[in-house]
């Protein structure tokens, strides 16, 4: 397993608490980049802006990637556009949903 | 202790500290309607102990739970941080203070409530500042902040209504307009405040509790246009003692209210959770159960029972709407601030549980049922004047409530 799959087994630990639903199959993850010396900069979204536990989640996003032993500095980038959509979501999150 | 900051978000104390007075004030207010249930059944609604109780239920608590609800959702909804919070500190403690010693006054010396009755006037007024200056530092105002802020101004309305009321009953100053500011007083806070206030916030909740995706909000406009209008025309008609302006005000009131319960329901529709929480079911039922008190109101209008109506309808209003709203939301609220404290810190290092873990979720359905046959019981008990189902029906009602807050309280220890 390299370390950006690495990355994304850790994230799908940290888990919307209102749903209940991690941040990989809720489609919440735009882009995890791998940088030469392990730095990693993870683009993500929110199911909404002004989301109330918008703290939590970024917050939960940054301590999984730091779990992990090879990973340096993380950056986790909060991003409006493209907005979400429940396209974005996976088969299991969706399955999730009870859709 | 509990953290300072949820990041950009308010400090979790501030609401923290209105819910849990208001949960107290509800307990205890039910506790003196049970205490007192006797001289009650016996016709003595106008007794200190029966005041104090009324004070406690929609200042101490539905007041107090609005407020700390506002500290939470506002910069939720309209992304803004609350303009001062120390200053909501001072205002929380301020009207704590007031709403407490003015209930206990109420109970052992009533002559003498109105030094208390300044202080809480004083802490509400504090709250309006507070809000004002919040609101305006939105940086792109919507309809949320019509309905929100419109709300604020019927708080205050009714506020300076309820005083002139006072003055009036010390003075005799404007004795002849008493009824239409007693009514207006009603109508100002039950359905401008409570009414407004849920309305905006619903158009936050319901979207984000039932992960609602690619509705139309272009309805929103015409529920605010209708519904403010009747308020409006409804004020207009209890000082010029109009009957058709009434009637005109009352449809306009229904209006509105059927096409936010019509907007509601196009919203739900396009959620993807499939199955929703009990607790916001019944929240989304109180909008139904809202809007059915408008139409049965409308049509006791036209007739000759309107007096001997309109008083019980009030009473299903202010339980089936507001207070069921406020409940359904509560049991979303609390979890999350709860949550917030003890376990947002551990996200992605280890397993927390989810929100739903934290509220037993199992009471809500015989709780919320309970709730409303019961609320039902007490308004068919004044209909049909039978003492028995009053008293068994506002019992029940009582140990509800009490059943309700020490389950929301029971979070605390998860």
């Amino acid at each position: 397993m390299n370390l950006k799959e690495k990355v994304v087994e850790a994230l799908k630990s940290v888990y919307d608490p209102e749903l209940n639903i991690n941040v990989v199959d809720l489609g919440l993850i735009y882009n995890v980049e791998i940088k030469e010396d392990n730095d990693v900069d993870v683009t993500m979204t929110l199911t909404t802006p002004g989301c109330p536990l918008h703290d939590s989640i970024t917050t939960g996003v940054r301590y999984a990637v730091q779990g992990i032993e090879e990973t340096r500095n993380v950056d986790v980038n909060l991003v409006w556009e493209p907005a979400w959509s429940p396209e974005k979501m996976t088969p299991e999150g969706l399955r999730l949903l009870g859709r | 202790m509990l953290p300072n900051t949820m990041g950009s978000e308010t400090n979790i104390k501030l609401p923290f500290s209105f819910i849990i007075f208001s949960l107290l004030a509800l307990v205890i207010s039910q506790i003196l309607l049970l205490v007192n249930g006797q001289m009650v059944v016996n016709g003595s609604f106008r007794i200190p102990a029966i005041w104090s109780a009324a004070h406690l239920l929609i200042l101490g608590w539905a007041l107090m739970v609005a407020m700390g609800a506002m500290y939470q959702l506002v910069p939720v909804a309209f992304l803004t941080k609350i303009w001062n919070e120390k200053f909501g500190f001072i205002q929380f403690f301020v009207t704590a203070i007031g709403i407490a010693s003015f209930s206990w006054m109420l109970y052992v010396s009533p002559q003498n409530a109105l030094l208390p009755g300044v202080f809480m006037l004083l802490g509400i007024l504090m709250f309006l500042f507070q809000m004002f200056m919040t609101l305006r530092k939105q940086a792109k105002p919507n309809i949320l902040t019509a309905f929100v802020g419109s709300a604020l101004v019927c708080l205050f309305l009714t506020i300076f209504l309820g005083i002139t009321l006072i003055y009036s009953l010390q003075t005799g100053f404007g004795a002849e307009y008493y009824q239409a500011i007693f009514k207006s007083h009603l109508l100002m806070g039950v359905t401008g405040w409570f009414t407004l206030l849920i309305f905006g916030f619903s158009y936050k909740m319901a979207p984000m509790f039932s992960l609602s995706h690619g509705f139309p909000m272009v309805h929103a406009r015409y529920v605010y246009g209708f519904y403010i209008s009747g308020l409006v025309i409804t004020l207009i008609s209890f000082f010029s003692d109009n009957s058709y302006l009434l009637k005109a005000g009352f449809f306009l009131l229904l209006v509105g209210f059927s096409v936010f319960s019509w907007h509601v329901s196009i919203i739900i529709k396009k959620r993807l959770k499939k199955k929703l929480d009990h607790s916001f079911s019944y929240a989304l039922a109180a909008i139904g159960l809202g809007n059915i008190v408008h139409l049965a109101a409308f049509i006791a209008l036209w007739t000759d029972q309107f007096t001997n109506l309109i008083g019980p309808l009030v009473y299903l209003y202010l339980l089936l709407w507001i207070v069921l709203s406020i409940m359904g939301y509560l049991f979303k609220i609390v979890p999350f601030l709860w949550w917030t404290y003890k376990y947002s810190k551990e996200m992605g290092k280890k397993a927390v549980p989810s929100l739903k873990d934290v509220m037993n979720e199992k009471v809500v359905v015989p709780f919320f049922t309970l709730f409303v046959i019961s609320v039902l019981a007490v308004f068919l008990s004044i209909i049909i004047k039978s003492i028995l189902l009053f008293n068994i029906g506002q019992f029940v009602l009582s140990i509800v409530f009490i059943a309700i807050a020490l389950t929301v309280l029971g979070v605390l220890k998860k």
